[in-house]
């Protein structure tokens, strides 16, 4: 199936070679492609810094303003994203894209009550009322696990938990019938139970409504489970990608084959100290022509200095100078 | 939210109480016989100790103290020696001069600050955020007096488009009234103005970091609701407060200001009861420019509650 060859038209994001740097002239992602095709999870794994957000921030034109990004080709749920101004980019994002954060606190307005925050956008974008748009939140309230969505309504944020927090976050994402959820970590501060709820609806969304969902996270074992296709990040580039199966069954690149060798199991015994991949993701330098994993790589080679190769075999994309 | 507003009250009463007590404590113990500033140097001590005893001022302090505090229960704050009126009078009428000024005042300093300081904190670091920053040097540095006069000199003698004194009530003549609280009230705000822009820019910046700015432009909103709804609503805390505490400033008497302009306010009322040490009107100043203090900065707190309804549940440790 993952042969076929597909289309523009079944990809909701289709990304070749970012390049985001700051103000500073510093590189902090560079030639990064991703495609994530429609109704699909998509898993971006990567340690801190990796530019795992800063790559999805550019699609959904959030990235911080001393920040700025190129690419050869940035289409996302259907519409260049090159090609159209400020304005018709803010409208087709707020129509076409939700965003869920990491952090479930900061991201509603403390001071506003959900029921005047989580239908503005909808209601700026198909020029309905605000007691049809919350007819429609009350729907979504309920799907997302809400058994009271009338009251939920007329609570302020801060009087919710984190997990609640994070439903009311998916709900506000879903209101406009997105192309494409963007969750950038999602789960991070919840607890383990929480974070599997959130998880399993993540899932249901994808299955029910078709939606494509780029999820963001440092944990391969969630991606693993979670996700169809994935992309592994190192210092700002894309170096392993393809479907969940491929790259878990035959990885190619060292980084993530330790990446999937550190996954902590439950067999590990008490004794032995949780594996790692001894050294740091590099700040600079990340335009270099070379690899830029090759100080931590166990198999560096003279040649990973200048120069890295690009392979592409039926979707599974990797960039190493090994086969 | 009703009991947040009881509990304020009581606290407010109990901070009344005790100023009444400085208050008092304070004019009893320093130097000057009120009676003997009313009869002058020539007053013999029989007549000094008789207008003792008619004012009363020969019981024990704590029985004064009781008898004024029940007379101000009652609205009777005495009657001034210097100008020989009931205090309460002398208030009611320089009252709405003080009022005029300062309302006025704020309004201008109010729609400066929270323009500029929107601006220039949405457009950091351009020109409209540089003429803002020197708005807010200029307003906090340039002194009242100097300002007052160059206006006078400009605007009243050369220009003849405003009054250079008086106040005009207004019921007499509303053009006049405008025309006669417009420079003194310009004054007065260029020196808040500086003050609050600083801190609207500051609050604002602060709000527009905050994480769900970035929700609101992901849902594609309009410049309008992005900087308005989300942003300003949550920098109003602090512009506020300082509001508050700019009006109680104000409105307690602006006696630079009044002086300049001749105006007949609060200001000048306490500056004339201080040279003449009339005790009986100072006490009565004190403690209703306290109570107006103590009302406005409760008035602000419940306008923040309603802002930010987190703060109830602050009190109530939750």
């Amino acid at each position: 199936m993952m042969n076929e060859i597909m289309n523009d038209a079944d990809n909701t994001v289709i990304l070749k070679n970012l390049h985001v740097s700051d103000s500073m002239g510093n590189t902090l992602v560079s030639s990064s492609s991703i495609t994530i095709k429609m109704g699909e999870i998509f898993g971006l794994v990567g340690e801190s810094g990796s530019g795992k957000t800063l790559t999805a921030k550019s699609l959904i034109n959030l990235l911080p303003d001393d920040l700025c990004c190129s690419a050869d080709e940035m289409i996302v749920a259907g519409k260049n994203m090159l090609e159209i101004s400020l304005r018709e980019k803010k409208a087709h994002i707020g129509k076409n894209a939700g965003y869920i954060p990491q952090n479930t606190v900061f991201f509603l307005h403390p001071m506003i009550k959900i029921k005047n925050q989580i239908a503005d956008g909808f209601i700026d974008h198909t020029n309905k009322n605000k007691k049809e748009a919350l007819e429609k939140a009350e729907g979504i309230l309920r799907k997302v696990g809400f058994s009271n969505p009338k009251s939920v309504l007329n609570y302020y944020p801060w009087q919710l938990s984190g997990g609640m927090r994070q439903r009311i976050n998916i709900a506000m994402a879903l209101m406009n019938d997105p192309k494409l959820i963007v969750a950038d970590e999602p789960t991070t501060a919840l607890d383990s139970t929480v974070q599997k709820q959130v998880m399993e609806l993540f899932r249901s969304i994808n299955e029910e409504l078709s939606i494509s969902i780029l999820l963001i996270s440092h944990n391969l074992g969630l991606v693993k489970n979670y996700s169809h296709s994935l992309a592994v990040m190192y210092a700002g580039a894309v170096v392993e990608s393809g479907t969940t199966k491929s790259v878990f069954e035959n990885p190619k690149h060292p980084y993530t084959q330790l990446l999937i060798d550190i996954i902590p199991t439950m067999k590990i015994k008490k004794t032995e100290p949780l594996a790692e991949i001894p050294g740091y993701v590099q700040e600079k330098g990340r335009d270099t022509k070379g690899c830029l994993f090759r100080d931590r790589c166990p198999k560096a080679m003279e040649i990973c200095e200048n120069y890295v190769k690009e392979h592409e075999d039926g979707g599974h994309y990797f960039r190493c100078n090994l086969d | 939210m009703l009991r947040y507003v009881l509990d304020r009250v009581k606290s407010s009463v109990v901070v009344l109480l005790v100023v009444s007590i400085i208050t008092f404590a304070v004019l009893m113990i320093i130097p000057g016989d009120p009676a003997q500033l009313i009869l002058g140097t020539e007053a013999t001590t029989e007549m000094v100790e008789e207008l003792h005893a008619a004012m009363g001022l020969d019981r024990p302090l704590y029985q004064q103290y009781l008898g004024w505090l029940n007379d101000l229960l009652h609205l009777d704050m005495g009657t001034s020696y210097v100008y020989g009126e009931s205090v309460k009078s002398l208030i009611t009428g320089s009252l709405p001069v003080t009022l005029s000024i300062s309302v006025f005042a704020m309004i201008i300093a109010v729609f400066f600050a929270f323009l500029f300081g929107m601006l220039s904190a949405i457009k950091k670091n351009s020109i409209i955020d540089y003429f803002s920053r020197s708005i807010m040097q200029l307003g906090t540095a340039i002194p009242s007096f100097w300002i007052g006069m160059v206006f006078i000199v400009y605007f009243g003698l050369k220009l003849k488009l405003f009054p250079v004194s008086g106040f005009v009530p207004f019921s007499d003549d509303f053009g006049g009234f405008i025309k006669s609280i417009t420079l003194p009230s310009v004054v007065l705000a260029i020196g808040e103005t500086g003050t609050l822009l600083r801190i609207v820019r500051s609050s604002m910046l602060d709000s527009l970091n905050q994480d769900y700015m970035d929700m609101a432009k992901v849902k594609g909103l309009g410049a309008r609701k992005i900087y308005i709804k989300y942003a300003l609503r949550g920098a109003l805390i602090a512009p506020l407060t300082i509001i508050g505490m700019q009006f109680a400033k104000l409105a307690g008497g602006t006696v630079v200001v009044e002086t300049i302009f001749s105006l007949p306010g609060l200001g000048r009322l306490v500056l004339g009861a201080v040279e003449h040490r009339d005790i009986v009107l100072l006490q009565g100043l004190v403690m209703f420019i306290t109570a107006m203090v103590i009302f406005i900065t409760l008035a602000v707190d419940v306008l923040i509650m309603f802002i930010n309804p987190r703060i109830k549940s602050f009190q109530r440790g939750e």
